[in-house]
């Protein structure tokens, strides 16, 4: 039986959100794996929420926001992308493979690029197999 | 808090839209299982009227507190259920969503990955709302004056209908004239009536009327605040009166910004901007405006031929129908033989769409005064290219006429291109101006697109005419006056209920070390000497959350998307 990865997938509520929920309302197909969970703003995404994620048996997460230039609260997708080369830091410490976590940008008119990426994602950590955490790895971090 | 919670999950078939892929017994049986949930059903439409009253019902009757809806995206339907909860006396924010129906049925064929899915999503906001906690709105003052940003029918009617009603419009046009790409227009179709007749009688009302300011040669620079409390700074790029900017408060913006037709270069095999007798649809307008249909040789056409759908409808330009083009043609057929008796027209079109009131009479009638209608392939454009000297005409055009199957060559002195519609080329601008969003096209995005056309994602901002998508005048006129009504409702109202979700600073927890003050893109968060505190005043919050992932001390709470709300999310979609 093929491995069926488990996928969060945290998306800002304005554009991210809005492409996939364009992507059902084109009936365009796409892998299963990803379980989406609403935020206002891709600034709102603690790092805890993806080690949290991880923890809690997640193979992959998926972080979308606005394309740069186009934030709803103008600038909350910057913070993301300066937060996330630190995120991805931690993350190779701890043995997690590069292609686990990803960060993409998804404007509300792209639901293709949503499916392609969720398709391609859950294709790679497919490949990768389940995740390595271990539990007790990244407990520390989520505490709190 | 968690432990004693009572929470009823709703699964919504959607008719047979999530039925058909999502077992919907399934996910109410799973449901049942969680701790806290007293009542678990399934149902055609949940949001119809029995679906909210059964919600409705089981509140008073098992005595629910928080309420589950696995459904279609919150983004449609949150607001009619939490007004279901309000109802039964239940705080509206002890509501959850589970989108089983854009995230499940209609993107995934597999019903057991489906049904899975929805397990997840729907344990996720069964989770998640045992966290909730009753929020109250917030009311804000509703300030009367509306900014309006295009001067042409649309922008013009939204402001006479808000000035009619008695509050004050600032009416800001780019150009030095009010009347937009009507007044680039000789007559209207389908009835043939005078655009000018349409336009003077709305430009000499607004230009009156004591309510509206209007602002040519305007620029509005910057558009700060929040619904009903906007500030707008009004630049004047007019030859001389350039001073200082004007700051406006405004409760309400309506974006009117229209369209710009598409560049006719951009085909080279119709030959534009080198045979001199092709000509745009405009500038056909121009030559019936001032009464003289010829060639730039100055003679009179003998052959007129008008091609549609001129970057429209194309895979490599528009895939769009620009709506308008084909009414146009048809009423040049009409309006060329007026000018030039004797006069042959020759129609080249893919499909006719007559799609209006009086649309499809006006294409009988048009069929009627001779008209040489031929179709054309979408994708097998026709080619225009220069007559030999003896021939008659100025052009030949080339068609694989798609009726009678051959290869027809028409001639031509005027060749009319029917160019489509674009969006206006600084729209990215004014989408960034008032936080709004484009589509694929560059179109300003709607609230929704069947029940709330004219509001956007954005509160109190409003979009209408055909900068939102090609339309024809009383499209633009319709959704200008319909936003003009949403604001009247407003302002009727004086005050406005916001959204109860801001965020806020622990007191106990914040170290004062200052470091979400410099982030809020809202200046929302202030610091308290005295206390050496945070503080953030929650009329300017609209709720991001940058601060709240930022805060070292995890002193911010996000009220309605607590670390604790999304924990248990997450903990929900992984179970």
């Amino acid at each position: 039986m093929t491995f069926e990865p488990k996928i969060v997938g945290f998306l800002c509520n304005w554009c991210s959100y809005t492409g996939a929920d364009l992507a059902g309302t084109s009936r365009i197909p796409y892998a299963p794996n990803v379980r989406i969970i609403r935020v206002m703003c891709s600034a709102r995404i603690d790092p805890t929420f993806v080690l949290k994620a991880l923890h809690d048996g997640a193979d992959g997460v998926l972080i979308c926001g606005c394309h740069p230039g186009d934030c709803h609260y103008s600038e909350g997708n910057y913070k993301m992308m300066r937060r996330y080369p630190l995120l991805k830091r931690l993350l190779a410490d701890y043995g997690v493979e590069e292609d686990r976590v990803r960060l993409e940008w998804v404007s509300a008119s792209e639901g293709q690029r949503f499916a392609d990426i969720v398709n391609d994602m859950t294709e790679r950590v497919r490949e990768l197999g389940p995740s390595p955490v271990h539990r007790n790895l990244v407990s520390d971090a989520v505490e709190r | 808090m968690t432990e004693d919670v009572k929470i009823g999950v709703y699964v919504c078939n959607c008719g047979t839209n999530i039925a058909k892929t999502v077992d919907c017994d399934a996910v109410v049986e799973a449901a049942k299982a969680l701790p806290g949930v007293a009542a678990a059903r399934t149902y055609k439409y949940m949001c119809s009227n029995p679906g909210q009253e059964m919600i409705v019902d089981d509140i008073v009757q098992l005595g629910l507190d928080r309420v589950v809806v696995s459904a279609c995206s919150p983004r449609m339907h949150e607001p009619t259920f939490r007004k279901a909860l309000e109802k039964a006396g239940v705080n509206p924010y002890f509501f959850e969503m589970a989108n089983i129906r854009e995230q499940c049925s209609w993107v995934h064929d597999d019903a057991e990955a489906a049904t899975d899915k929805a397990k997840a999503l729907t344990r996720a906001a069964i989770l998640r709302v045992a966290r909730h906690d009753a929020l109250e709105r917030r009311s804000v003052d509703m300030n009367p004056t509306t900014l309006v940003i295009g001067g042409g029918i649309a922008g013009m009617s939204a402001a006479l209908d808000i000035a009619d009603a008695g509050a004050h419009v600032h009416l800001v046009e780019q150009s030095d004239h009010l009347g937009g790409n009507v007044a680039r227009v000789d007559l209207t179709a389908p009835y043939l009536d005078s655009a000018r007749d349409i336009l003077t009688e709305r430009i000499t009302r607004v230009v009156e009327h004591p309510r509206i300011q209007v602002h040519l040669q305007g620029e509005v620079e910057e558009v700060t605040g929040f619904v009903g409390n906007f500030i707008a700074r009004i630049a004047d790029r007019g030859g001389n009166g350039q001073g200082a900017p004007l700051s406006v408060d405004v409760g309400s913006v309506i974006v009117a910004t229209g369209y710009k037709e598409f560049d006719a270069h951009r085909i080279t095999h119709y030959g534009y901007g080198k045979l001199p007798n092709v000509v745009t649809s405009f500038e056909l307008e121009k030559m019936l405006r001032a009464g003289r249909v010829e060639t730039k040789e100055g003679k009179r056409p003998q052959y007129v031929a008008l091609i549609h759908c001129v970057g429209s409808r194309s895979a490599e330009f528009n895939s769009y129908c620009s709506r308008v083009c084909c009414m146009t043609a048809l009423k040049y057929a009409h309006e060329v033989k007026a000018a030039v008796p004797g006069v042959y027209v020759s129609d080249i079109y893919v499909d006719m769409h007559a799609f209006g009131k009086g649309h499809e009479d006006f294409y009988r009638r048009s069929s009627e005064v001779k008209t040489l209608f031929l179709m054309y392939e979408k994708g097998e454009s026709p080619v225009v290219r220069k007559a030999a000297a003896g021939d008659d005409c100025e052009m030949l055009i080339e068609v694989d006429e798609k009726l009678s199957g051959e290869t027809i060559e028409i001639p031509a002195d005027l060749v009319v291109l029917m160019v489509g519609m674009e969006a206006r080329p600084d729209s990215e601008r004014v989408a960034h101006l008032v936080n709004i969003s484009r589509d694929k096209d560059g179109w300003f995005i709607e609230s929704h697109p069947k029940l709330d056309p004219v509001a956007t994602t954005t509160e109190g901002i409003f979009i209408a005419g055909a900068c939102q998508a090609p339309k024809d005048i009383p499209d633009s006129v319709a959704q200008a006056r319909a936003a003009a009504g949403r604001i009247l409702a407003r302002i009727a109202r004086g005050r406005l209920e916001v959204d109860a979700m801001f965020a806020e600073v622990d007191e106990d927890k914040c170290s004062g070390c200052r470091i979400c003050n410099d982030l809020c893109p809202y200046t929302a968060i202030e610091f308290d000497e005295e206390k050496r505190k945070s503080h953030i005043i929650s009329a300017l919050c609209k709720s991001c959350g940058a601060c709240v992932a930022a805060c070292p001390s995890s002193a911010i709470n996000a009220l309605h998307f607590t670390d604790a709300q999304i924990f248990a999310e997450i903990e929900g979609v992984l179970l």
